[in-house]
């Protein structure tokens, strides 16, 4: 009797999922997107993550995905382009919240509430954006050959005493704009008062300057330097090549939101749906958090040590004035 | 009533008449139209832009204030200085590298020559970023692998070498602009007529005295070519800046443009195209210059109807220092960045090698090249790019080099220069120029594979024009003059007599540009549609992706290519294969 009943819930479940809005509205997009044949995405998601994303997508539905991988500015500069001529080519825009915010303040894109947002947790949905699929978290990089866990700093403030003098890379604030807002939200863990100070430590402590945050992460792992403030990411994706890095475990990280929307004007707009469907999903969040990304669906975590206690602290939106009013203050403290 | 026409109306028309009979009008006509409009449809929008307040696309008030921005700040000056010594530096060692492996290897009896000449050129195939790279692994103060050779070997406390330093930049900028530099001065050395030399020596004059006052003037005008394309290519670049400068403190005039401009957040187009007219300014100083360095055309011509080997020099017993001497600096250019390639295309990750290193050697790099669909298309796009782009570069050059070097047309000097003005502006700047020019173009070519071969022949004209006119200047009038005395018309002149004269500035224009277009990114990015990329892309986002084993492994399966079609290029270029 028992047997019978459990199945007979069980079916019910089934059927109750599969004439659910959201189950039916995929499906729907699925059918209608096969026949306008590809999704065309502008991303700035790591091709690696992408590909397997799209390619498992691809032999679920049918549908082929075109990526079109660039840095988040030059995604920007693309879709602002095509978008403003007229002829935008992409369905989806898949990139960090600073460029998000400006292309849909542009007009860029179409609201969709996809059924997957459903579990993501209420803080990581932006009401113009939608879910904030992943977080890229910025933090204490160091190398374990060239220093020991006993020698490595244990905090942020630990990075300006005197024996890392000279031990530390980091992008240049001045130029790279991702450390720009990192620099100008230190705020946000410290107070006013005593980030201005650290900043001007920091600064002191003549770190080497790079272009971004990936050679700074290989600054490390060559060991070159032993030190750097890059994405916490790259312990996971360089480690697992045996890279011997690891990183500080600082409680609350800094870091940006990635987001992905569907153009206004997009040709392939069922295509764009279903794709964002899948994309949000269980499992391709899954196999994103696997190959070292922090996604925002709920319970799921990269496989790097004390993943699940990173507190993620969203950086400081800033705007085109404050960028350049920043970099022009960081240019006093940090290049002089 | 009918009214006479005016004498000057009639004189005027006669003229045109007389003019528009001339084929050779015809061709510059249409060849100026082409290049006119190439150079100038899209860099209308990045003018324009440098003068609105507005993004490209969005209605904007006229304003100076980007000029304003760019010019008045006190500060763009001592940087602007430091380009220029960066430039002159890197541009001037670059042609010092050039002319001394050139000359061994073209001028001298010294062994391997053919092999040192084939090889100076594979520094252009790979990507700048990764030669820069290579150079600080090699030399950086901390762990290069060169200062640690000094350190263990010699006992020194620390390595003598600075990669991050003026003279560390400078050097690596040379390397990189050395093989553009060869190819300008091999061609013309390849075309040069010994009678001259034999001359200087039968009336007594040493070895020495003939390279400096017969061989060296000949080569002025290829030498001042190089020199001139080198010396606005280092102004303007970034790459190497970015890796060496930035950490060494250094700032140079495209560190501020980056910050400023193309770094800024977001994008300010308008104040780099404001920059970008700057840099044109300095390019267009130096095209003026070097017409007014080889102005006096018939002093350089050397080439004429008498066949002719290019004189070569018996070293004796110092053969073996010449090649010791080419071989430094293929080792330098060639040997030491391939080595660090082949080594981080064989490191699990990038790190610098230990001894622990040689137990986790692996093939997983050539293995994605080999296995993956996605680089196999890749390799066919640019394969086709390069060749078809190239071939229809270097046709526009030589009949533009022609226009320029060998008529009489007012009007004539006006193509140089447009040619030079999308190259002047930065490579992403101009890449949003092409853009906009393209995207909403009448012919659908936008997101096409035509759209790149219109980008590329468009930016990088100026390549294939400075390596076909350094030959032309050469060739002397007495051939074409004797041709059309026979009868021949200017088709037939043309291809019969000055494109084999020209050939060994033809083919080196071709190889130049074969090696850019296989590799080039920063024109093909925006515009080639998603899911068709060429290699430049891909490079570009395993390089962004920190992919450094794939990027080395396809760079060096690049090269392999590349050194092949060279190889048959060169085979056409030499005189003796006729």
């Amino acid at each position: 009797m028992f047997k019978h009943l459990f199945f007979f819930f069980f079916v019910l479940a089934g059927a109750t999922l599969c004439i659910s809005p959201a189950f039916s509205q995929s499906s729907n997009f699925v059918e209608a997107g096969k026949k306008e044949g590809k999704a065309v995405v502008y991303g700035s998601l790591e091709s690696d993550s992408a590909g397997a994303i799209f390619a498992e997508f691809k032999k679920k539905t049918g549908i082929d995905v075109e990526y079109w991988r660039a840095s988040a500015t030059k995604v920007m500069d693309r879709a602002l382009s095509e978008y403003r001529a007229g002829r935008p080519l992409f369905d989806i825009i898949l990139t960090n919240d600073n460029p998000m915010q400006i292309m849909f303040k542009e007009g860029l894109f179409a609201k969709y509430e996809s059924p997957s947002a459903k579990d993501f947790t209420k803080e990581s949905i932006d009401p113009n954006l939608g879910p904030r699929y992943r977080n890229v978290v910025i933090g204490v990089v160091y190398n374990k050959s060239s220093l020991s866990a006993a020698d490595a700093p244990k905090t942020l403030e630990d990075l300006v005493k005197p024996q890392y003098r000279g031990k530390i890379v980091m992008p240049d604030p001045t130029q790279h704009t991702t450390t720009t807002q990192w620099v100008a939200s230190l705020e946000k863990l410290m107070g006013k008062e005593k980030a201005d100070k650290y900043i001007r430590d920091l600064a002191a402590q003549k770190p080497i300057l790079v272009e971004s945050l990936l050679p700074a992460a290989e600054r490390v792992m060559t060991g070159e330097t032993p030190i750097a403030i890059t994405y916490i990411k790259y312990v996971q994706i360089f480690g697992q090549r045996g890279a011997p890095l690891d990183y500080l475990r600082l409680g609350k990280f800094m870091g940006d939101g990635h987001y992905l929307t569907l153009g206004n004007k997009a040709p392939h707009p069922n295509a764009g749906k279903a794709l964002i469907d899948y994309f949000l999903g269980p499992e391709s969040m899954t196999s994103m958090a696997k190959l070292g990304e922090f996604v925002n669906r709920k319970g799921i975590y990269p496989p790097l040590a004390d993943a699940d206690k990173v507190q993620f602290v969203e950086m400081h939106d800033l705007n085109s004035k404050q960028f350049a009013e920043k970099k022009k203050e960081y240019q006093q403290i940090f290049l002089r | 009533m009918e009214v006479e026409p005016s004498l000057s109306t009639s004189w005027s028309r006669s003229r045109i008449g007389a003019f528009l009979s001339q084929p050779v009008s015809w061709v510059f006509l249409i060849v100026g139209a082409i290049i006119a409009f190439l150079s100038l449809y899209p860099t209308f929008f990045l003018f324009y832009g440098s003068l609105t307040d507005a993004p490209l696309g969005l209605p904007g008030k006229f304003t100076l204030e980007n000029y304003v921005r760019a010019y008045s700040d006190p500060e763009a000056y001592p940087l602007l200085l430091n380009s220029f010594i960066f430039g002159f530096g890197s541009s001037g060692l670059s042609i010092l590298f050039a002319l001394t492996l050139a000359w061994i290897t073209i001028r001298t009896n010294a062994p391997f020559r053919r092999l040192f000449e084939l090889t100076a050129i594979i520094p252009n195939i790979l990507p700048p970023i990764l030669v820069s790279i290579s150079w600080v692994m090699l030399l950086n103060p901390s762990n290069g692998l060169i200062n640690g050779a000094f350190v263990k070997v010699l006992g020194l406390e620390k390595g003598p070498f600075n990669i991050y330093s003026m003279a560390g930049l400078i050097f690596v900028e040379a390397l990189i602009l050395t093989p553009l530099a060869f190819l300008i001065v091999a061609a013309a050395m390849k075309s040069m007529d010994p009678s001259l030399e034999e001359s200087a020596k039968t009336l007594g004059s040493n070895e020495f005295g003939v390279m400096r006052r017969i061989t060296f003037p000949l080569l002025r005008p290829a030498i001042l070519a190089a020199g001139t394309l080198n010396f606005v290519r280092a102004v303007e670049s970034f790459d190497t800046p970015a890796i060496i400068a930035l950490p060494a403190r250094i700032e140079v005039f495209t560190t501020k443009i980056w910050r400023e401009a193309l770094g800024s957040f977001p994008t300010n187009h308008n104040l780099a195209a404001a920059y970008g007219v700057g840099i044109l300014g300095i390019a267009l100083v130096f095209v003026y210059l070097y017409r007014r360095f080889t102005s006096q055309v018939e002093n350089f011509s050397t080439v004429t109807g008498k066949g002719f080997r290019p004189h070569q020099i018996d070293l004796g017993r110092w053969r073996f220092a010449a090649s010791g001497v080419a071989l430094l600096l293929l080792v330098m250019l060639v040997v030491l960045p391939i080595l660090v390639l082949i080594l981080v295309a064989i490191l699990p990750y990038y790190h610098v090698p230990t001894w622990q290193t040689w137990q986790n050697l692996t093939l997983d790099h050539f293995r994605y090249v080999w296995a993956t669909p996605r680089v196999h298309k890749a390799f066919m796009n640019s394969l086709f790019l390069a060749l078809v782009g190239a071939t229809a570069c270097m046709v526009l050059a030589s009949l533009a080099s022609y226009i320029t070097v060998r008529t009489k047309i007012a009007g004539r000097g006006i193509i140089e220069g447009l040619v030079f003005i999308p190259w002047a502006f930065p490579g992403t700047a101009m890449a949003l120029g092409l853009l906009w020019a393209y995207v909403d173009f009448p012919i659908p070519v936008y997101a096409t594979i035509w759209i790149i071969l219109i980008a590329y022949v468009t930016r990088f004209l100026p390549y294939g024009l400075r390596a076909v006119t350094s030959t032309i200047i050469q060739v002397h009038k007495e051939l074409e003059e004797a041709s059309i005395v026979c009868g021949a018309g200017f088709v037939s002149t043309f291809r019969r007599v000055l494109i084999p004269m020209m050939r060994p500035g033809v083919m080196a224009g071709w190889i130049i540009l074969v090696t850019i277009f296989m590799r080039e990114f920063s024109a093909t990015l925006f515009l080639y549609s998603p899911g068709a990329e060429p290699l430049g892309p891909l490079l570009y986002f395993l390089y962004l992706d920190g992919m450094r084993g794939r990027v080395a492994a396809i760079g060096l399966v690049i090269s392999v290519i590349s050194v092949i079609l060279i190889a048959v290029a060169q085979r056409y270029s030499r005189w003796d294969s006729n």
